[in-house]
């Protein structure tokens, strides 16, 4: 069966793609930001993950209000990077995970989630700069992907419980795989911010490195909190948090933290990594 | 004039409910085009009719020309969105989050990013 190598959080701010863009990576304002990952980028780099199941937001790019799915998976062969209004960027295009893709959407519903199934989808900077976080600027992507879209824009947003327990169906999904292929989970988005209303660049340092503990210790109690309550603490836009639950959901109860960066301002957000590996895994490595 | 309402129960954040996203849907449906190029081209030929192909109200349309943000997210916008305007004719991310607080750019930077 397929294998789960682990779980990764990380912002997803699109400052990060454009500093890339403009060769501004080993700049005083951006070098030890991007430094602080050069951790996980080893950490990539060793466990050689085939499948990347990435979990963000799309953020009025490729949906609009007309229709506004609250959970979606990609199922398609390939994904390409959308123009967001500056023109797409020159990244390479995304090869899809077909199979497994299709794999976890028969579990999602077996399990009663009922996500939109997407075929054919361009996708924004939620995805685009957690993979050049973590793979760099590669020819092509050394791994296939499988986006998880999830509505954090209008409201009702869904439960950070339920993106938990979206979480566990997918580690269902990669237990259940026919096949020898290794698979890396990606929470993404956050850490807090604000870019709405007279709070915008509203900051919490103090709790997002609480939340960068608690994803690995304490996840039951980052299920339980309300979504005012993401908001409260980290912002309007910091409700992305939730979507990290979804990565731990799929980890084991008991899990090791390999790498941890937090970073803050990145643009107008605390920005922060983190890089997890089940118990059991790293013990029978050992 | 603030975007936020009385019944916002996180002070200074309005939250994007189903008030604003009807209420701005047309002011975000007009953003959401400028992700096309050619559209990008024709809003800066004439800004005035691109506004009106979209059925931008006379207020909503003072708010976008006269790059009022503050205004397009009272009227419902939603700074995902309206960013969009900003590829047209850039303004940094910092200086829509600087005109929502009320305050001058360097002040933004320094009080609530906590850059000197």
């Amino acid at each position: 069966m397929a294998k789960l190598v682990g779980g990764l959080g990380t912002s997803h701010v699109p400052s990060i793609g454009a500093a890339l863009d403009k060769g501004q990576r080993d700049s005083p304002e951006w070098k030890p930001f991007f430094d602080g990952y050069i951790p996980g980028q080893r950490w990539v780099m060793d466990q050689e993950p085939d499948i990347a199941v990435v979990i963000f937001n799309d953020h009025g790019n490729a949906f609009f209000l007309d229709k506004v799915p609250t959970f979606a998976v990609g199922c398609a062969e390939e994904y390409r990077p959308i123009d967001e209004g500056w023109g797409p960027r020159p990244i390479p295009l995304f090869k899809g995970a077909v199979e497994f893709s299709w794999h976890f959407i028969d579990k999602l519903v077996e399990n009663r989630f009922d996500p939109m199934i997407c075929q054919e989808i361009e996708v924004d900077h939620g995805i685009q700069v957690p993979m050049e976080l973590f793979w760099g600027r590669p020819a092509e992507w050394p791994v296939k992907v499988v986006p998880i879209f999830v509505n954090v824009i209008q409201y009702p947003i869904p439960l950070p419980s339920r993106c938990y327990e979206m979480g566990r169906v997918l580690r269902e999904a990669i237990d259940t795989y026919p096949s020898d292929e290794r698979v890396v989970v990606l929470g993404t988005g956050g850490l807090s911010h604000q870019l709405q209303g007279a709070r915008a660049g509203f900051l919490n340092p103090q709790a997002d490195q609480a939340f960068l503990d608690d994803i690995a210790i304490d996840p039951g109690k980052l299920a339980a909190m309300s979504r005012e309550e993401y908001v409260d603490m980290f912002g309007s836009e910091g409700a992305e948090l939730m979507m990290w639950l979804v990565m731990r959901g799929a980890m084991d109860a008991q899990v090791v933290v390999r790498h941890k960066h937090y970073f803050v301002p990145a643009s107008m957000t605390g920005a922060g990594m983190i890089v997890l590996e089940n118990k059991i895994s790293t013990a029978m490595a050992a | 004039m603030t975007a936020e309402r009385e019944d916002d129960r996180i002070p200074d954040t309005p939250l994007f409910d189903r008030k604003r996203a009807l209420r701005g849907y047309r002011i975000n449906k007009m953003a959401m085009s400028l992700s096309n190029a050619a559209n990008r081209e024709a809003f800066k030929r004439d800004e005035e009719s691109y506004l009106d192909r979209f059925g931008l109200s006379p207020e909503e349309k003072a708010a976008v020309k006269s790059r009022n943000w503050r205004e397009m997210v009272r009227l419902g916008g939603n700074v995902f969105f309206i960013l969009k305007i900003s590829a047209v004719d850039p303004v940094r991310l910092t200086e829509i989050g600087a005109h929502q607080a009320g305050m001058d750019h360097a002040t933004f930077l320094r009080d609530r990013l906590g850059k000197r």
